[in-house]
């Protein structure tokens, strides 16, 4: 080998080692909090949110200020995303090892790899059922959040699919509200003989069909045969509710929507409903107040909800809503944790709960007393009520299943939305995807 | 400062001798030439280290899995190209990459070149600069903004399109072009030639500015004509516009990204899914970061065996005056 060859062969060696030594980072041992220990009120704190929506945006920054007025030597680097950015920027960031100090999770298997990887501090120490600050949560919210029996997150609201309709077409077609999907359909008759639009419903993202199914599945499937295939592992994906309960969405969709919603975005979809240009949006609680509000052409007077209703003969658990909470965790790497956790114990205040659940944010809080019903949307405080009394939460199919199977579903359904593929061919998709995952 | 002349020891016939050897072994040009590479060490050293590095190490991770959580890495050897092999979805996506590329040749680069010719042959420098501009305006928009107003137009209760059709009577073809399994990849090609063509058009334009107004001027007078003068003159010396183009056209086609993403994000039931989404798709949705750099790879070879066959074509039939 003569000297150029030398010198260019270790060039590789050492760009090859380096691209190696990038390449394997990885994250390092389980981080405990500790309750102790003492907080430095000073440095930068880096947050990434969800509520990069327009609506949303300001609580974030208004909740940092507070923070700031109290401790002024603290400063903060906001990442807001939105529903669909916050995905792919969570996984770019863990893939290179620059998660935030705090950063938002979903729960199920989304918020379980974050774990998994030792991503994410065990909050145990400070948030756990016994401790001062785990009492002040609801419960079941921060239960969400528990993995091999240890909190790994805070949970922060609650959240939950239902119909949102306009009372005042409702009671000008005189079409009361559903008890039953049959009746919803019949009430899409019945709208769509008025010339409206009964449902809009836009799903270029895919994961909107993904919501209407979850909620349906659940009524259709029984949950434990649902948790069972929720793991790759031990998914069947064999109940013949899958396939009743995507017929009954085809259903829906044949008699309730228009053509096209795979070409149609999920808030292009909303604001027709806002706009009064159709009667009904399958939305979460947390879009109460940004469908009806003095903006839009739907008042919030005349905004009325229900439970997407249960099919008749149905085998699953039919008093359960598809939701979840949605929280925060603390980077495991951040080299402020207490910092984060006091402001995580701030963001979680009684006084914070209640701004984050009126309007204009309408976000139900998870804290035990963390909302002001008199300062609420009616049907944002009805909605937690309806929370509280569902005997399971459905979680989102997205955020639940394996990556590949979640994928599998949200294509799937939009075939079928798109009519190429039947309820038959979109549940076999899904269960030939988990079995290749499953090994 | 001592010179070689005023050295103690070194005489001016030694000086001699020595600069003789020197202009004879062509040293002296080759110690030029190492020096003179120290202009060029940076920028060399800079897209190793940027460009080059990743493009092997993608080879690399692409025979791995790899757990973006954990960061485990399990070495699979090829599997992750069996698997791709096995992807329908890896097809359908290339096969919309190559419709692409195609559709983008046939527009952006023939069509392209005729509008210019005709542009150029303009009589008017006004009409020709006023036609130019007219036509790189779209190329001046962000392919973001462009997809986002495409996105408006192909919508079939208010987009412009359908209600276009429907008011001279051609309802029947109205529909929902982003919805349809069918028709959103051509929805998303039709956007990237009307915003790509009016920058072809003007690289077209400057290629044809370049050939010496003498062979027109004898073809006319050998009775040549228009369509004659296209063929004979025109196109021939324009070969080698014509050649970077078709690269830039077919790279650009295995590179898309944007655009889908903004008008379709992939769907519906990934139809409109290039190699490009497919790949953010696996490796940053799906965690399949090993896949995903399997995916990036074909990209790579077939942008690299595109441009190869492509210079050595166009070299092979250079035309040279």
């Amino acid at each position: 080998m003569n000297k150029t060859s030398k010198m260019t062969a270790a060039l590789w060696t050492g760009a090859m080692a380096l691209a190696t030594a990038q390449t394997a980072a990885a994250a390092g041992d389980l981080v405990k909090a500790n309750p102790t220990a003492p907080v430095d009120y000073s440095g930068t704190l880096s947050i990434m949110t969800k509520f990069g929506s327009q609506h949303l945006s300001p609580f974030f920054r208004d909740v940092v200020d507070d923070y700031q007025k109290l401790h002024p030597e603290v400063s903060f680097e906001l990442i807001q995303e939105t529903d669909d950015s916050v995905k792919g920027k969570t996984k770019t960031l863990v893939a290179t090892n620059s998660l935030p100090d705090i950063f938002f999770s979903w729960t199920g298997t989304w918020g379980y790899n974050f774990v998994r990887g030792n991503r994410a501090v065990d909050l145990t120490p400070v948030i756990g059922a016994g401790t001062d600050w785990g009492k002040t949560f609801t419960p079941a919210a921060l239960e969400a959040f528990v993995w091999n029996d240890r909190n790994f997150g805070v949970p922060l609201y609650l959240d939950a699919k239902f119909m949102g309709y306009n009372k005042r077409i409702f009671a000008d077609l005189g079409i009361e509200k559903p008890e039953t999907l049959e009746q919803l359909l019949a009430a899409c008759d019945t709208i769509s003989e008025s010339g409206m639009t009964p449902i809009s419903f836009g799903n270029k993202n895919a994961w909107p069909a993904v919501h209407y199914a979850g909620q349906l599945l659940v009524y259709n499937v029984p949950v434990a045969t649902l948790e069972k295939d929720f793991d790759p592992k031990t998914a069947e994906f064999t109940d013949p509710g899958y396939v009743t309960a995507l017929t009954q969405f085809s259903e829906l969709q044949n008699r309730c929507m228009r053509d096209a919603p795979n070409g149609m975005s999920y808030q292009a979809a909303i604001q027709a409903f806002s706009d009064e240009r159709s009667a009904m949006y399958y939305q979460e609680i947390l879009e109460f107040d940004g469908s009806a509000n003095d903006e839009t052409t739907l008042k919030p007077e005349n905004f009325g909800y229900f439970i997407l209703p249960v099919p008749e003969g149905a085998k699953g658990d039919t008093n359960a809503i598809e939701g979840a909470p949605e929280g925060y965790m603390v980077s495991a790497s951040s080299a402020q944790i207490p910092l984060a956790i006091d402001f995580l114990k701030f963001l979680t205040s009684q006084e914070v709960g209640k701004v984050l659940s009126a309007s204009p944010y309408g976000q139900p809080s998870a804290v035990i007393g963390g909302s002001d019903p008199d300062a609420m949307n009616a049907n944002v405080v009805a909605g937690m009520a309806d929370i509280d009394s569902a005997s399971y939460l459905m979680p989102w199919l997205d955020t639940v299943n394996h990556p590949r199977v979640a994928a599998a579903w949200l294509a799937g359904l939009q075939a079928l939305v798109g009519g190429s593929k039947s309820p038959e061919e979109v549940v076999i998709s899904v269960r030939e995807t988990a079995e290749a995952v499953g090994g | 400062m001592v010179t070689a002349a005023e050295h103690p020891t070194r005489g001016a016939a030694t000086d001699r001798a020595a600069s003789g050897w020197l202009r004879r072994s062509g040293l002296r040009r080759r110690i030029a030439g190492l020096i003179s590479l120290r202009w060029i060490l940076l920028a060399v050293l800079l897209i190793g280290v940027l460009i080059y590095v990743p493009i092997v190490d993608n080879f690399r991770v692409s025979t791995t899995n790899r757990d973006i959580f954990t960061g485990e890495i399990t070495n699979v050897g090829l599997a992750n190209y069996e698997r791709l092999l096995q992807d329908p979805v890896v097809w359908s996506a290339l096969l919309n990459n190559t419709l692409y590329a195609l559709l983008s040749i046939i527009f952006q680069v023939f069509g392209a070149f005729l509008l210019a010719a005709m542009i150029e042959g303009l009589k008017s420098k006004r009409a020709r600069n006023f036609w130019r501009a007219m036509y790189f305006i779209p190329s001046a928009i962000s392919t973001t903004v462009t997809g986002l107003l495409f996105y408006f137009i192909y919508q079939p209760d208010v987009g412009l399109l359908d209600a276009g059709l429907r008011a001279i009577g051609l309802g029947d073809w109205a529909r929902p072009w982003l919805a349809l399994e069918e028709t959103a990849i051509f929805g998303i090609i039709a956007m990237s030639q009307w915003q790509g063509f009016g920058y072809s058009t003007l690289l077209f334009s400057i290629a044809i500015q370049k050939i010496p107004r003498e062979l027109y001027d004898a073809a006319i007078m050998d009775g040549a004509g228009p369509i004659r003068r296209l063929w004979s003159i025109t196109f021939p010396m324009s070969r080698e516009m014509t050649g970077l183009m078709v690269i830039v056209t077919i790279t650009g086609a295995f590179q898309v990204f944007n655009e889908i993403m903004v008008m379709t994000a992939g769907g519906p039931n990934n139809s409109s899914q290039v190699l490009g989404t497919w790949l953010y798709q696996q490796a940053f949705i799906q965690n399949e970061f090993g896949y995903g750099a399997a995916i990036a790879a074909v990209i790579f070879v077939v942008t690299m065996l595109t441009g190869a066959a492509q210079v050595w074509y166009t070299a092979k039939r250079r035309v040279k005056l």
